[in-house]
């Protein structure tokens, strides 16, 4: 598919990466200052650097700024998550859920809501992450049990698992109707009232599990044909599937504690990258990291309007945009 | 992919397709037992065979025995459409969820109780054509994934990509409905999201066996005709088979299938998924036993499901389809981790 970049092809990445920085950053300018009430860049400035305690400002800071920062961390976590799965499975309709850490983490939250009473924001992004974590190791376990982690074998365990965690989750849901009401929303993911705080928690997760990622990039790029391929390179093919796991744990299971379970992002991103960036994980990750924040921050803004005045869950926007996106680039693709 | 022996298996899935056989009808049997008030096997026989008073006639008859057979059918429905996808895609995680008909059927039902309600949330028309709307939406869904694929199609990775694009546009939809519906309609749309097989009356099932059991005929054949291992389009067009046009057969059978699956029952999940791994994993590869197997066990599921939640839940009745993957999964997660000790 991708021809050996000549430098020209390198100057066009460039410029491509230069334009998808810019649209993340007006994407977050328009996520603070539109909504339900529009405000304006000066408003914001004073806001934060001038913080007065006004209603406006208030709003701006407290509420506004959080999810302008969370939605692209979580945006950019999966979208590096989404490619890294498609790479370690060989599949490319897998994506993050299909390990099974959304569900491990809807399930973390829905029994401790259920039998431990945590209601709150904090406890419950808490408890995600240790679902996800838990899940992700438990995936690793069966795994290595069944002989190594090999692509077949991490999408089966992996959806098992899933759908596993899926059907404890509707039990206990339908079990306790009134009592779970609150929890849809979550279920649904969203970026709504997050504080400033789940951000900086969220950030060192990203990073590492990006650091890890970025330093996965040749290796990567070799395991992506087939293990013989890989280990005739000197490639050390499972070293580099248990980083490259851990990656995506760090990832999408800080994705998932900020967020909720934002479904469809892993998935389309990648395809989306690599239609700009090639193949190589390189210039392909730094790609799909842009797209995937680009994407969620604007999907957030879409959700405050769609159900107007009431905020639509950010997962239904995603999917119909990244729906929608899917079949353009496919069709791009027709000729 | 999991090597197995090609001898060893050939001689024994006939014997473990009998013993499939056997385990799921007693299943179905005890699915009829069981219940508010517990009938003993040999008087569910008697019943079955016209023999038995009135009152276990009634509960048999018209309560038990219509669930237990409808599970048997879409359980069995949905395995099959599985395994055609994941034969012919050769994606593991192919399923009749990603082929944008469930959640188009999803999509079909929403509309039906949104636009056929009145001003105070009440149906004008009756229920009983909530199945046809079902029907018509997963037609759409699967309609709309061929012509946006148009002469992509011939490529079974992109033809999935397009069904999980379209599923995901109708499944977001559903969801934004529900949310601002009344809660009538959220509820009766969610039990058909959720899949349940409790309701469902002889003519309903008449209409699913008569549209399914040609179908299945049809699987059959052309599974005898699926590439064996991994073929590709030039070694399949030596071999006199145009793989393009049979691989766009194969994805209409396997659609039709699903269709008619969850028309009366709803979206069951994970049966069409695990179903199929299950019995590779079973009977291996042999394409024949890998339908009958996946039939046999998509149906054990789904009975075996629907069991568990009257067992558990009663009298609440909890749709079957949330828990189905209760059923195969740990099994599955079992053999994958035995099963590698045969691997070459």
């Amino acid at each position: 598919m991708t021809v050996p970049r000549a430098r020209s092809a390198r100057q066009s990445f460039a410029v491509t990466i230069a334009g998808l920085s810019a649209l993340l950053i007006t994407a977050m300018l328009v996520s603070v200052t539109v909504g339900y009430r529009l405000y304006g860049l000066d408003q914001l400035y004073h806001a934060v650097f001038a913080f007065d305690g006004s209603e406006t400002a208030t709003v701006l800071v407290n509420l506004r700024l959080p999810r302008a920062i969370l939605a692209p961390m979580v945006g950019a976590g999966l979208g590096v998550a989404g490619v890294l799965v498609q790479t370690l499975s060989r599949n490319r309709i897998a994506s993050p859920d299909t390990l099974g850490l959304n569900a491990g983490a809807s399930l973390a939250v829905v029994l401790a809501s259920a039998t431990l009473g945590i209601t709150s924001l904090t406890g419950l992004s808490l408890v995600a992450a240790l679902g996800a974590l838990l899940t992700s190791m438990l995936v690793f376990a069966i795994a290595a049990g069944a002989g190594g982690i090999s692509p077949i074998r991490i999408v089966l365990i992996g959806v098992t698992i899933a759908g596993l965690g899926q059907s404890v989750v509707q039990l206990i849901l339908t079990s306790n109707e009134a009592q779970m009401q609150n929890l849809l929303f979550w279920l649904a993911g969203s970026f709504v009232d997050r504080p400033m705080a789940l951000a900086i928690n969220g950030l060192p997760f990203i990073a590492a599990g990006a650091a890890i990622a970025f330093a996965l990039v040749r290796p990567l790029d070799a395991l992506q044909a087939d293990d013989a391929t890989a280990v005739s390179l000197g490639v050390p093919v499972s070293l580099v599937r248990i980083g490259c796991f851990l990656a995506i744990s760090l990832l999408s299971g800080a994705a998932v504690a900020m967020a909720g379970p934002v479904s469809f992002v892993g998935l389309v991103v990648p395809h989306a990258a690599r239609r700009l960036a090639g193949q190589r994980h390189g210039p392909l990750m730094l790609a799909a990291a842009l797209i995937g924040a680009i994407y969620t921050t604007l999907a957030d803004v879409l959700a405050r309007f769609v159900i107007y005045p009431v905020e639509a869950p950010v997962g239904a926007v995603t999917a119909v945009v990244g729906g929608l996106v899917l079949v353009l680039l496919l069709r791009g693709r027709a000729a | 992919m999991t090597p197995f022996l090609p001898a060893l298996t050939a001689t024994r899935a006939p014997l473990l397709l009998s013993i499939m056989t056997i385990a799921t009808a007693v299943l179905a049997l005890s699915g009829v037992a069981f219940g508010s008030s517990w009938i003993p096997i040999d008087r569910v026989a008697a019943v079955i065979l016209g023999a038995g008073d009135k009152t276990q006639s009634l509960i048999v008859l018209q309560l038990r025995l219509p669930r237990v057979v409808i599970a048997i059918l879409a359980g069995g429905g949905m395995a099959v459409a599985g395994f055609l996808l994941q034969k012919i895609t050769r994606n593991s995680l192919a399923s009749p969820g990603v082929l944008g008909v469930i959640d188009g059927g999803a999509l079909g039902v929403v509309i039906f109780l949104a636009a056929l309600s009145d001003k105070s949330n009440t149906l004008v028309t009756s229920i009983v054509f909530q199945p046809l709307a079902a029907m018509a939406g997963a037609t759409l869904g699967i309609a709309a994934v061929f012509l946006l694929s148009g002469s992509q199609s011939v490529s079974a990775v992109r033809l999935l990509l397009f069904g999980i694009a379209v599923g995901a546009v109708a499944k977001a939809l559903v969801m934004v409905m529900m949310l601002v519906g009344p809660i009538y309609r959220t509820s009766q749309a969610a039990r058909w999201i959720a899949g349940a097989v409790n309701e469902v009356n002889w003519t309903e099932i008449q209409i699913t066996a008569l549209l399914l059991l040609p179908l299945l005929a049809l699987a059959l054949a052309v599974a005898r005709k699926l590439p064996p291992a991994d073929l590709d389009e030039i070694s399949a067009r030596s071999v006199g088979l145009d793989l393009p046009v049979f691989r766009l057969l194969v994805f209409a059978v396997a659609a039709a299938l699903t269709a008619v699956s969850v028309a009366f029952v709803g979206a069951i999940g994970f049966v069409g998924l695990m179903a199929p791994h299950l019995a590779r994993l079973i009977v291996g590869r042999s394409m024949v036993a890998g339908i009958i197997g996946s039939f046999l066990l998509g149906a054990f599921m789904l009975v075996g499901a629907d069991l568990v939640v009257r067992v558990l839940f009663s009298p609440t009745e909890v749709p079957a389809g949330t828990v189905t993957a209760i059923i195969g999964a740990p099994y599955f997660l079992f053999l994958l981790m035995s099963k590698q000790r045969h691997d070459g």
